[in-house]
Parts: structure tokens; C-alpha cells; sequence
């Protein structure tokens, strides 16, 4: 066990435009699951692989515990990766694919029978050792590829987007199952994925990343609800925030948003700002019914079964709401919009949050 | 209705041919064995007037009026059954005032001095008493075989099964099988019994040359020019010049049978000759009967040729139904086509031949392969320059696994040196593009012991000179080495493209389990590249065994036997000493040694490998 520390971390590749990784700095807890987030090509592997020592990076220092590691040998640095594809030998059994890296470090014999029954019985592999990956299902090689880490009991676990290959119902299963692993283990996790919604379920912290550089670090709940900037902000929800060019209203209180859409409020940022809110946060009355702070027309109807996404046209500029239910307008339906000044995020002309 | 009825229609004409074309075949067949007895008399005849015709004094060809009455006499021969005339240059002596040779004709005779048909028969030169000038011709007409009426009958039974494959087109499987079964197994008996009218035809053409030549054997001493009291072979051997016929002494009469006898040299006619009352000849000749194999093969073949036509329309008028599948059918066949007729033709039809000639003796000249059972391999077993090709062989083969090693070294080491990978592979690779033989002297100069590279460098260094191709010792060393740096671009290129096809994430992995680069190799790498290897090795492996350009053109399987590997053996015993049959027994005894190797290599490293 022991922390991850990234300090002003860069890697840049030969004749591309920009860095792979822009001074990450980051600091993963002894013991803490913390899952770097972000879209294809924004780093994330990179940085991952640089912990693992598979890359080098152009600049900075990784440290594990209190331990130097930027120039160490993969195999040094008592780290253990679970790779996207898994990467089990192919020509080994689930036997001989647990106990590769323990052969490696010389452990004895016994020793390494021992650990492989013992890991094999913890995740349900005992019946398939004997067997080649080949003849493996998708959910059984994962559990093959987390055995294959946990057997060498490593400081640190890193692991790259390990359940994207599996269809919907098993990256679920799984998803609980890594989880439980992590509180029984104890051992720090770095864990890449593109998809915020198992950052949002399975991470102690989030770190989103966008072109190699690092856009908030927080707990997921922080990070959904106090988004550090425009991108974070679209990027963490399903949908993402509805994000406007506002204007300040007529009379100073407020800002009117789409040219029709007025929200009282307190907030105000000198010069182009923009304002946004989670699509929950948007409330949708029948015309005429209750007062409306404006009103919107309804462009597409999104039915998904315990909640509706309505997709309305407000004034210049469109939006989406989230109702509970199956209840919801129709298409070119007019309706009321209504948004509190509370669930309002504010930032400025950069996308930067302000309040 | 109507696409069945022109598949019918098929049928019905591929079950006609079924039918007529061994008939046909046999017809043909028994036409040359006619005309092939014509020949034969017409030569003996004129091996006969020149035996016992004087000579003109004083000019070339033979005296006119004993000439004739040779001719005369030819009539009058006790048993004498054939059509003949003898020609005095141009003009017929027996058929008085008849027409004389056509110029065209006369001409072809004097120059090509082969046979001619002419009317019904055949017409052979006639040399005067030194054998020198074409003085004349002979001729002798065409008798029929004896008619065999039998494969009306089977034809019959034929045209009858056909019917009911006709019938059977368009209607159920089960149906169409029995019939076509039906069919096909009167075809067969239907052509075996055409074949055996091409037999008998042959025998009985055979046996009338014998007869006649007997005939006229037995008469020439009486007649002679210059009377003797016995008449030396050698001069009747005149009689039988061009014939297929051979004379010998015999000791006692057998009766006057023709008799067929197994000699070591196979099957023979022989035909007792009594020449007075002490003394007995005997005429022989390969019995024509025995060299028919392939008329019989045509016989048998066409009639199967009418079978696969209908059996063509039946499977026709089922696919039509479906015209898809037929397009798919006839597409496929199309593509697979010209590469089966060569499969077929040039290494299948081979296999089959040597298969079958390893059971025969045969000396390429000889037209009568005798049929000598297994004796072939006994022989090669027994032949200890066999065993010495073979163990030259799997020394010889040891180069393959020290050129891989050597390959994949060179391919690990230009994979991590991409920029050099090109011209590397490209420098390696030249040897195995160029032309063996070319590789073959460029290597014969570099190792010559006298004005060599290689001891031109050695000697730099202190070496003293070694003969390397001439020494015993060294001669299969030197080829191998020649191999090896002819193989090890090839080999490279393809465990470049191996390695290349081992997806980095293993490497990672390993890396990431501690493994060191040599661990990695070992424990992944190799593993990886297993199917590769394999193919190396089995392609390898498969070639060495097949050496022999390089022998033949550097050391003729010598030093002593010293570079005698087993195609060489082949080769050799085939093409330098005739010996077909025991060639093929090696061949045989090579093809089964590769694929006992073969099938080892692929049980010890044939393990799929997938990647994950």
C-alpha cells in the first residue's frame, strides 16, 4: 500500500502538436480509488502508463510512497496494471497466467501454489485454472486479468478502462465487484475510464483530464455539482449541464438567458459570462399554469422509462429538462420553463466557474 | 417442364456415348492392330526377297526374273493367308498391269524409309542384299480380326441402365443413386468387355504376324542363292528385321503351338520354327496383348465418360431448380479449376505414376513395364548407398534449425532498428531471389581450394588451404553453410513479419510483471511466434530434405558418397541408371519419411496459439 504522488508530470510524443500530458499534478491517498476521467485522447492512459513505467515521461516525477520511480523499471516499482484487453498470455493457462510475474520475482514454489489458490478462490476462478484464455468468457478473463494483479499483492493497482469490453449487465455486476474488492483490499487504485458514469459509482475521487492537462480533482458528488469549468461541467451527467451565453436582464437583477428566459438572481460576473444548469434542475409547467419565468417549445421527446428528457426550444438558444416519470409534453407542445436561481452556475467568458 | 426435358436430353446423349464411344474405341483399336499386322508381314516379306533373291550383277537391286518369281512364290506358301505384291522400283510384279507407286509415294519411301498405307494394306520399303538402296517396296494387305459380337450384348445392358438414369433425372436422390449405380457398374463391365476385344484383337494380330513369319522362315533355306547346309542365324535374322520379332536356336520342338512364356523380361510370344529335322528356331515377340494398358484405360474411361454425363444432368436439372446455387457452383469451379487440372496434372497424376512404377521395373526405353512387386523397396532397403544418402539427408537438415536461430536473432535485432529493417531485409533477402544455379558456382569459385575468397582469407590469417567441396570431411559442411546463407533472408523476413504480429500489450504486461528482455523471449515471445516457427521449421525441414540443385551443380553427391543425400540418390539412380521403378521406391520411401516428419513437427509445436 502506499500513495501516489505526480508531480508537474509531461509527456510529449515526437511531432505531435500538443503535450500527452501537460504538469499533472496529483496526489492519490494511501489506500484511495481514484479514477482519471476523461475523453479518448485526453491523457488519461498516458498517465497511467507512465506510472507503470511502459512510458517515460518528457518532464516531472512519480512518486509511490516515498519512493523515486520516474526512471525505474516497469517491474521496480511494485505497481500491477489491468489492461483494457486484458492482455492474458495466450499460450498459458489461468494457472500460469496468475502465477507469471510471482515466477518472475522468484518467489518459491509453494509460496506461489499457495497465493494462486488463494486469489483463485476469492474470485471464483478455482474451476477454470487449468484452463487458456482463449476458452475464457469476457467476464472470466477480467476476473483473470484482477487476479493476475491482486496474486503479487502490489502497492499500487492501475488499472485502464478494464471493463469496456464487456456488454452493459456485467460492467455492472463487475463494477460492484471491483469495489468490494477495493474496501477488502485496501490498496490504492488508479482506475482510467471514459465513462463518467462508472467515475460518478466507483470513484473516491474523480480526476477529469482534457488535453493532457488536469481540470478538477474532487469527489464525485463536488465534481457533479460544483463543476470547476465549462467542460467538466458537460462532460460529468447524462446529459450533461445546459450551458448558455447569458446577458444580464433589464434592471440589473437577474440574467436572461436566450434572449426570453429570465433568472432572479444575486450573481454577477463583469463582462460575457455563461450560466448553466443540470437538466433536472429545469422545471416544466403546462402553459398558463403557475408562473412561468418564460417559455420554450418542445423540440424532441426522449421517453427512457423512470425519467423523460424533454429537448426544448427557448428563445435563440435550446435546452434540455429531465421530468420523473413517463408523463411529459409533446412534441411542439408551448410550456412554461422555470429555473431557480439556486441550481444556477455561473462562469466566466473562459468557462471558468465564478459561483 | 422444358429446362428438364434439355437436361433429359443430356442425359440421354452422354448415356448414347456410354454406349458407342468403347465401341468406337475398340473398333479404332482393332483397325491399328490390323493395320499393325500388315506392317509387320509387309517388313518380313521384304526381308524375305531379300534373302532369297540374287542380285543383279553389276547394278543395285535384284535380279528382275528371280524377283518375280519370288513374288510368285509368296502365293503359293503353305498356310499363306495375307494380300500381297512385291514393287521392282515402282511397278507391281503380282498385280500385272496394275498401278504403279505414285511418285509422291516412291519418294517417301527412298527418303523417310518408314511405312506407308496404301490401298487396303501397308507398304514398306524393300532395301536390295546389302540393306543399303530402296530398291522396291512391299506390300501386304489389310485381314480383318475375327469379329467379337459381345459388347453388342453389354452395350445393350448399357443402353438399358441409361434409360433408367434418363428416367431418373429430375426425380428423387435416392432414385437417381440406384439407377446411376446401376449405370455406372454396366459402363464398367461394358467397357472391360471392349477392352477385352482390344485384347483379343491385339493377340490374335500377334499371333498371325508370328505365323506368317514362320512361314516364311521355314521356306527361305530351301530357297536361298547360294545353297548351304545350315543357314546361320544371323542371315535369317533378315527375315525379321522390323518386325518386333527376335530369332533364337532352340533345342526341341514344343510342338508347333504358339505359346506365351514369363521371362525375366516379362511376358513373351513364342513361336517354334522347325527349319529341317534336326534343327528348331523360336520367334518371339512381346505379346501385343500385353501392351494395350492404355486402350484399355480408354475403353473403361469413356465409358465412365457417359456415366459423369448423366450423372452431370442429374445433379443439372436439381441445380437449375435453384439457379443461384448453380451460378455459385459453376463460379467456384471456375476459380478452383485451373488450380485443381494442375494439382492434378502436374503433382497428383505424378504421384500416382511413381506410386505405381515403384512397384515395376522399367528403364525408360524398354516400352513393357514387368511388374516386380515389392522387390523396388527390398532393394533400396538393401542398397547401402541409400542408407548413406539418408543419413547425408538428416545431416544435411540439421542446417534449418541453426539457420532459424541465427534468423531469429537478426530479426530481433532489426525490430528494434526500424530505419534498418528495410535494406537489411533487402540485403538478405537478395540470395534467396537469386538463381540456384547462379548461387550455386558463385559459391563453387568462392570455396575453390586454389584461387577461392574464403581460403584467399584464411590463408590472410595463417589457415592453410582446404579443399572445401573436394574433402570428404568438409563437402556437406560447405553446402549447408551455402544453404543457410541462401535461407536466412527468407527466414528473417518472416519472423520480422512474426514478431510484428505479436501485439505490444504482452510485451507491457510481462514488463509490468517484472520479467526482464531475455525472460520476455523466452516465456512470451517464442511462445507467441510458435506458429510461425512451425512453419519455418515444417517448410525448412521439408526443403532440406529435397535437396538437390546444389549437390548436383557443386559436388555430384561426392566426395565418396560424402554429399549423397536422397533426391541425388533418385535422380541418379532414374536418369543415369535407368532404374525407374527403384527411383519411384526411393521417392515413395522420401514421401512417407516427410510425412512422419511432418506429423511429428506439428504434434510437437502444432498447439494453437490465439491472441486474446
Amino acid at each position: 500500500m502506499a500513495a501516489v504522488t505526480l508531480e508537474r508530470l509531461t509527456k510529449r510524443y515526437d511531432r505531435a502538436p500538443r503535450a500527452a500530458l501537460d504538469e499533472l499534478s496529483l496526489a492519490v491517498a494511501d489506500g484511495e480509488f481514484l479514477v482519471l476521467l476523461g475523453p479518448s485522447g485526453c491523457g488519461k492512459t498516458t498517465a497511467l502508463r507512465c506510472v507503470a513505467g511502459l512510458e517515460e515521461p518528457t518532464a516531472g516525477t512519480i512518486r509511490i510512497g516515498a519512493r523515486e520511480v520516474t526512471r525505474l523499471a516497469p517491474g521496480a516499482r511494485d505497481v500491477a496494471m489491468v489492461f483494457q484487453n486484458y492482455a492474458l498470455y495466450p499460450h498459458l493457462a489461468v494457472r500460469h497466467n496468475l502465477s507469471f510475474a510471482l515466477e518472475m520475482r522468484r518467489v518459491p514454489r509453494p509460496e506461489i501454489t499457495r497465493r494462486v489458490a488463494d486469489v483463485a478462490a476469492r474470485l471464483g476462478l478455482t474451476e477454470l485454472l487449468d484452463r487458456r484464455p482463449g476458452e475464457l468468457s469476457g467476464g472470466q478473463r477480467q476476473r483473470v486479468a484482477l487476479g493476475r494483479a491482486m496474486v503479487r499483492n502490489p502497492a499500487v493497482f492501475l488499472l485502464d478502462e478494464p471493463l469496456s469490453n464487456l456488454d452493459a449487465q456485467l460492467r455492472g455486476e463487475l463494477r460492484a465487484e471491483l469495489l468490494a474488492l477495493h474496501r477488502s483490499l485496501g490498496a490504492t487504485m488508479l482506475y482510467v475510464t471514459h465513462d463518467q458514469v462508472e467515475a460518478m459509482t466507483m470513484g473516491e475521487r474523480i480526476a477529469v483530464l482534457h488535453e493532457g492537462r488536469l481540470r478538477q480533482v474532487g469527489a464525485p458528488r463536488d465534481v457533479y455539482e460544483r463543476p470547476a469549468d465549462t467542460f467538466v461541467a458537460r462532460f460529468i451527467g447524462s446529459p450533461g449541464m445546459n450551458i448558455f451565453d447569458a446577458a444580464r436582464a433589464d434592471g440589473g437583477r437577474g440574467v436572461l438567458i436566450g434572449g426570453s428566459l429570465t433568472v432572479e438572481t444575486d450573481v454577477t460576473v463583469d463582462g460575457a459570462f455563461q450560466v448553466g444548469v443540470r437538466p433536472e434542475h429545469v422545471a416544466l409547467r403546462a402553459r398558463g399554469r403557475g408562473a412561468g419565468q418564460g417559455e420554450g417549445q418542445v423540440r424532441i421527446v426522449e421517453p427512457l422509462g423512470a425519467e423523460t428528457l424533454v429537448h426544448l426550444d427557448v428563445g435563440t438558444t435550446r435546452l434540455v429538462a429531465r421530468m420523473r416519470g413517463l408523463r411529459a409534453p409533446a412534441v411542439g407542445d408551448r410550456v412554461g420553463v422555470r429555473i431557480d436561481a439556486g441550481d444556477l452556475h455561473v462562469f466566466d467568458g473562459r468557462g471558468v466557474r465564478r459561483a | 417442364m422444358r429446362p428438364q426435358l434439355a437436361w433429359r436430353l443430356l442425359a440421354a446423349i452422354a448415356g448414347t456415348g456410354a454406349v458407342t464411344l468403347p465401341i468406337a474405341a475398340a473398333r479404332l483399336a482393332t483397325a491399328r492392330a490390323e493395320d499393325s499386322l500388315s506392317e509387320r508381314v509387309a517388313y518380313a516379306v521384304a526381308g524375305y526377297v531379300a534373302l532369297v533373291t540374287p542380285a543383279a550383277p553389276g547394278r543395285p537391286g535384284y535380279e528382275p526374273r528371280q524377283l518375280l518369281v519370288t513374288a510368285r512364290g509368296l502365293r503359293t506358301l503353305p498356310g499363306w493367308s495375307a494380300p500381297v505384291d512385291v514393287y521392282a522400283v515402282r511397278t507391281p510384279l503380282l498385280a500385272a498391269g496394275g498401278p504403279g507407286l505414285p511418285s509422291a509415294t516412291w519418294r517417301d519411301l527412298q527418303r523417310l524409309e518408314s511405312p506407308v498405307r496404301l490401298g487396303a494394306g501397308t507398304l514398306v520399303p524393300l532395301k536390295d542384299r546389302e540393306a543399303w538402296d530402296v530398291v522396291g517396296a512391299a506390300w501386304v494387305g489389310r485381314r480383318s480380326a475375327p469379329r467379337d459380337r459381345r459388347p453388342v450384348w453389354t452395350g445393350l445392358a448399357v443402353a438399358l441402365a441409361a434409360l433408367g438414369g434418363v428416367w431418373a433425372v429430375g426425380r428423387g436422390r435416392g432414385l437417381r443413386r440406384v439407377t446411376m449405380a446401376t449405370f455406372a457398374a454396366a459402363a464398367l463391365v461394358h467397357g472391360g468387355m471392349c477392352a477385352a476385344v482390344v485384347r483379343g484383337a491385339a493377340a490374335w494380330s500377334g499371333d498371325r504376324a508370328l505365323r506368317d513369319i514362320r512361314t516364311l522362315i521355314g521356306d527361305a533355306p530351301a530357297r536361298l542363292p547360294v545353297v548351304r547346309s545350315r543357314v546361320p542365324l544371323a542371315q535369317l535374322a533378315r527375315v525379321v528385321q522390323g518386325t518386333g520379332v527376335t530369332l533364337a536356336e532352340a533345342d526341341s520342338a514344343q510342338g508347333t503351338m504358339i505359346r506365351r512364356v514369363e521371362t525375366a523380361r516379362g511376358p513373351r510370344a513364342v513361336a517354334p520354327i522347325r527349319l529341317g529335322r534336326r534343327r528348331w528356331l523360336s520367334a518371339t515377340m512381346v505379346p501385343l496383348e500385353a501392351r494395350q494398358g492404355g486402350w484399355t484405360l480408354a475403353a473403361l474411361g469413356l465409358a465412365l465418360v457417359g456415366v459423369v454425363g448423366v450423372a452431370v444432368a442429374g445433379w443439372g436439372a436439381v441445380a437449375a431448380a435453384s439457379p443461384r446455387r448453380l451460378g455459385e457452383i459453376v463460379t467456384a469451379w471456375a476459380f478452383l479449376g485451373p488450380a485443381a487440372l494442375h494439382l492434378v496434372v502436374f503433382s497428383f497424376g505424378p504421384m500416382l505414376f511413381a506410386a505405381w512404377l515403384s512397384l515395376h521395373e522399367w528403364d525408360l526405353l524398354d516400352p513393357v513395364r514387368r511388374f516386380v512387386g515389392l522387390r523396388n523397396f527390398a532393394a533400396a532397403a538393401a542398397d547401402p548407398l541409400a542408407w548413406v544418402s539418408l543419413r547425408n539427408t538428416l545431416l544435411y537438415t540439421l542446417y534449418v534449425p541453426v539457420t532459424m536461430m541465427l534468423a531469429l536473432g537478426v530479426a530481433l535485432v532489426l525490430q528494434h532498428h526500424g530505419g534498418l529493417t528495410r535494406l537489411a531485409r533487402t540485403v538478405f533477402f537478395m540470395p534467396y531471389v537469386a538463381s540456384v544455379v547462379a548461387v550455386a558456382l558463385v559459391w563453387q569459385w568462392m570455396l575453390s581450394p586454389d584461387f577461392g575468397l574464403v581460403n584467399w582469407v584464411l590463408g590472410a590469417v595463417g589457415v592453410p588451404a582446404v579443399d572445401w567441396l573436394g574433402d570428404p570431411h568438409t563437402a556437406l559442411l560447405a553446402v549447408m553453410v551455402i544453404s543457410t546463407w541462401v535461407q536466412l533472408g527468407y527466414q528473417t523476413t518472416i519472423f520480422v513479419a512474426g514478431l510484428q504480429n505479436i501485439p505490444q500489450v504482452y510485451h507491457d504486461a510481462a514488463r509490468v510483471d517484472g520479467a526482464n528482455a531475455w525472460q520476455r523471449f523466452w516465456r512470451v515471445t517464442l511462445p507467441l511466434l510458435r506458429p510461425v516457427t512451425l512453419f519455418v521449421l515444417v517448410t525448412g525441414v521439408i526443403g532440406s530434405f529435397q535437396v538437390f540443385t546444389y549437390i548436383y551443380v557443386l559436388t555430384d553427391g561426392g566426395p565418396l558418397h560424402a554429399t549423397d543425400v536422397i533426391v541425388y540418390r533418385i535422380y541418379q539412380t532414374a536418369w543415369e541408371f535407368l532404374q525407374f521403378g527403384h527411383a519411384s521406391a526411393l521417392a515413395l520411401a522420401l514421401f512417407v519419411i516427410l510425412l512422419g516428419v511432418t506429423w511429428v513437427q506439428f504434434r510437437l509445436l502444432g498447439r494453437r496459439v490465439e491472441y486474446g
